[in-house]
């Protein structure tokens, strides 16, 4: 039994779109050379935007897409040429998806996934029966799944991922859509399964900083298929512990006071947020002293400070540290541009 | 916007594979089963008034199917493949509209194989038609009242398919199979046990295909003689008022079927299994 | 509270995974009451409507009973057609597919849990149809060889499924063209398959080549063995039809297996396979 549950090599991935009569197919580079390693018993977090890499690295760890570089083994064997024996020993729920088929009840789609992984009948339904009990949604054993709201079929596929014990489990976004109750019943599921067993792995996509931050024993924050970094949160925390953080609330500010204020000395980063009439500025300084020069410049240019608050670094802030733009920034520009 | 969707999605019949399955293929193969079953059975007397009735009867019944379909598979495609019912049932143009809209296209391509099929017994199983029996006027009335009643009926399948939760795929196809009993198409409706004959009657298809034949052919030969006693006029007003009643009970299935579907939740639910 | 679980390897597991799937096939199909109307009732009265050409035309009464028995084997048809031939690629738009190819069980299994769950279901439908289309209108059965009339079932339906397999393949890889191959082999199969009249109506070669589909040569059979002696001029006789027939299961769930791998493999190299839309 090998200490590492993931490997991951030099793993690149390039999807090829198909041309046409007169224009040639494109090629779109979605990993390049990522390096990874998880180890048995680790809860590790992937985080990055929408577009990251993060599905299509799931997707090769689970077997589902080949890599075209590199080399990843789960659980100690090679995805690509130990599909076979990678497969028994792993799961995976996706945010947002509705497997199984709307006329079986709850109970009767987690059986027959349970059936395709060879569990007795018996011990599958104890398990169905307890795990939903967890999960709050005893009563909707017998429901129909056509008839369950997004969050309960969601808490089913859940279900499903955990119903067959992998030792390596893949969730990715895995309260993409949750309210807040059924994304806290869900986090303290994925708890309350990691502590049972020490060799159980999780491996877990978000685009929610908080999640990321509150469950991971180690995170790697990736963005345009590219590994940027990888540590404990604690850690990742820690590089900006050098530097001063504010957060500002001020009258509206324009974008070219934004890029006015990125050019001030000492001042590292500056992320900016439009809400309810008032500005919030976001800034990453070198060190505290620097914010004087920062408010008498912004008062120059007719910007009112109206609250201003010294924080601890979050992931978020490393986010920007590493990608130079907030996740929130970058989701916006691709919706906005797509 | 529905009837270019429909075609967009549908068909396109300036593709030769999908023009040539949907309007060539099918049809004519659909002809030559009734074609061998009378080839069998009589040793292949084509000429025979009885052959021209049946075969220019089940060619023109084509309608039904492409209709009936056309409407009803909107709904599970839209549905359950593209998702978009739900959002389709919330713009201001009306849903029958959009229904009908989203037959069109399978109309056109059923009235390519209903003339295609016509055309292949006239060139190939002696199908004559002698201009004096032919009634223009007849015809293009017959038609328009026909095709009207149809898409009623079309209306109400798709109405009845927002409501169910399997069997959706063929239900066009099946329904319209299943009417073909009643349609007086391929055997008198006199045929029928007695027990049976009302629910024929109550049907427009007999009607329609009795007018059209006449139009086309002339005067119906003795095995079809269930409408004999009628005249051109009666039928055509009967044909009215089925197109009238059908069109009434169009908008009140739709009215019920939608109602029952928002109830419970059904203009987005998937129903494979 | 999640204690770790035993689970079953090897054939056992084969097995699991066949009736896991098989499971929403019976149950799902008959769970809305509706099929009652829609799977036995339309294509009863599709299947009298034939009957009736037959009379109008003034047809010997043992035409009516080709007609009962190709009308109830229509079944099937339809059902390896629509229900296993478009299956994968209705896996793939609802999110299914990937879980399958990700699970442990060989795709083949869960294909074979369709085709089991299809034909228990399709056989209640076909023999109801069967029987009512018999008490109606009196089609008088006289089965010869009961052994025989179960092997050319069997055979049939190993054929016809594995020939189902290898459609759901097929039209994955076809996307949504192949809702058009569907309609495109439904009136033209049932011209050339004989089901409303005997194969050997056709010309010699004409019903040689229909041969390939199995319903062709498992319709003449059957009708040869539950009719009296002499009811019908069969193609050929049931004991080369019985060969004929396990020689086209074999190649068909052979070429079936081949064609999921190659399915697979194309899957997870192209990335599209278990994409909605894609």
């Amino acid at each position: 039994m090998t200490d590492l549950s993931v490997d991951v090599q030099g793993l690149g991935r390039i999807y090829k779109t198909r041309g046409s009569p007169g224009s040639p197919g494109r090629e779109f580079s979605a990993l390049t050379d990522v390096n990874l390693q998880v180890r048995r018993g680790e809860l590790f977090g992937l985080l990055g935007p929408n577009g990251a890499g993060k599905t299509t690295l799931i997707k090769i760890l689970t077997t589902l897409l080949s890599p075209t570089s590199g080399s990843a083994l789960v659980a100690g064997y090679d995805v690509a040429g130990e599909s076979r024996k990678v497969r028994p020993r792993i799961s995976m729920v996706s945010g947002g998806e509705a497997s199984g088929y709307g006329l079986l009840t709850v109970r009767e789609n987690l059986w027959m996934f349970s059936q395709f992984y060879g569990i007795p009948s018996g011990e599958a339904n104890r398990r169905i029966e307890a795990m939903l009990e967890v999960l709050h949604m005893s009563d909707r054993l017998d429901t129909k799944s056509a008839e369950l709201s997004t969050g309960l079929r969601q808490k089913m596929n859940i279900v499903r991922g955990f119903l067959t014990d992998p030792e390596v489990l893949f969730l990715d976004e895995p309260t993409l859509g949750l309210d807040v109750g059924a994304s806290r019943d869900v986090r303290a599921f994925i708890r309350e399964w990691m502590k049972e067993d020490p060799n159980r792995t999780l491996l877990l996509t978000t685009h929610y900083m908080v999640e990321a931050d509150e469950l991971c024993d180690r995170i790697a924050i990736i963005n345009k298929g590219r590994v940027l970094a990888c540590d404990t949160p604690e850690n990742l925390k820690k590089r900006l512990q050098g530097e001063a953080i504010f957060q500002l609330e001020v009258t509206p500010v324009p974008a070219a006071a934004v890029t006015s204020l990125e050019s001030l000395p000492g001042l590292h980063k500056v992320t900016h947020h439009e809400a309810d009439g008032r500005s919030r500025l976001d800034l990453v300084l070198e060190e505290e002293s620097a914010l004087s020069s920062v408010l008498a410049h912004m008062t120059g240019l007719g910007i009112h400070l109206l609250s201003l608050t010294k924080r601890e670094p979050t992931l978020e802030d490393v986010f920007v540290e590493l990608v130079g733009t907030s996740m929130e920034e970058m989701e916006h520009d691709v919706s906005g541009g797509a | 916007m529905a009837t270019w969707l429909g075609w967009q999605i549908e068909s396109n019949w300036t593709d030769p594979l999908l023009f040539a399955t949907y309007s060539i293929i099918k049809p004519l193969a659909g002809a030559s089963i009734l074609v061998v079953m009378y080839a069998v059975i009589t040793h292949g007397n084509f000429s025979a008034p009885m052959f021209q009735w049946i075969y220019v009867g089940s060619a023109l019944y084509l309608y039904v199917g492409s209709i009936m379909t056309g409407i009803s598979w909107g709904v599970v495609d839209d549905r359950e493949r593209y998702r978009m019912l739900k959002y389709l049932y919330a713009v201001p143009t009306p849903f029958a509209v959009y229904l009908l809209g989203r037959g069109v296209s399978r109309f056109i391509t059923g009235s390519f194989s209903v003339w295609i099929t016509i055309l292949f017994g006239v060139i190939f199983l002696k199908i004559r038609q002698s201009p004096e029996h032919f009634h223009p006027a007849l015809f293009v009335v017959g038609l328009v009242l026909g095709l009207a009643t149809l898409a009623s009926m079309g209306l109400v399948l798709g109405a009845v398919v927002l409501t169910l939760k399997t069997h959706t795929e063929q239900l066009g196809d099946a329904v319209a199979g299943a009417l073909y009993l009643f349609s007086g198409a391929a055997f008198s409706i006199a045929m029928l046990p007695a027990w049976l004959r009302p629910l024929a009657y109550a049907l427009p298809l007999g009607y329609w295909l009795e007018v059209m034949r006449r139009s086309l052919l002339g005067p119906p030969p003795a095995q079809f003689a269930t409408f004999a006693a009628w005249s051109d006029g009666q039928l055509l007003l009967a044909l009215l008022g089925f197109a009238a009643g059908y069109a009434l009970l169009a908008a009140g299935t739709l009215k019920v079927c939608v109602h029952s579907a928002r109830e419970r939740g059904m203009l987005d639910q998937v129903s494979n299994f | 509270m999640f204690p770790a679980v035993h689970k079953r390897t090897g054939w056992r597991a084969a097995l699991m995974t066949i009736f896991g799937r098989a499971y929403p096939r019976v149950i799902g199909a008959t769970r809305e009451l509706s099929w009652i109307f829609f799977e036995i009732f339309l294509p009863l009265v599709a299947v009298s409507a034939y009957v009736f050409v037959y009379r109008g035309l003034g047809a010997p009464e043992a035409y009516v009973g080709f007609v009962v028995v190709g009308g109830a084997m229509t079944a099937f048809w339809l059902n390896v057609l629509w229900s296993m031939g478009s299956q994968l690629y209705w896996e793939k738009e609802t999110g299914n597919l990937g879980l399958y190819i990700m699970a442990p069980c060989s795709l083949m299994s869960i294909l074979l849990g369709m085709a089991l769950g299809g034909m228990v279901a399709t056989s209640a439908r076909a023999l109801v149809i069967l029987l009512l289309g018999a008490v109606l209108f009196h089609v008088h059965f006289a089965v010869s060889n009961f052994a025989q009339l179960f092997a050319v079932f069997m055979l049939t339906m190993a054929a016809l499924y594995g020939l189902g397999m290898m459609f759901s393949s097929l039209f994955l890889l076809m996307g949504r063209e192949a809702w058009h191959f569907s309609h495109l082999a439904m009136e033209p199969v049932y011209l050339v398959s004989g089901f409303f009249f005997p194969l050997r109506s056709f010309p010699f070669w004409i019903s040689a080549a229909a041969s390939i589909l199995p319903l062709s040569l498992g319709l003449d059979a059957m009708r040869q063995l539950v009719f009296p002696p002499g009811t019908i001029h069969p193609f050929l006789g049931v004991k080369l039809e019985i060969a004929f027939l396990a020689v086209l299961a074999v190649l068909f769930i052979a070429a079936a297996r081949r064609l999921l791998d190659h399915m697979e493999r194309l899957a997870v190299r192209e990335g599209r396979l278990t994409d909605r839309g894609a």
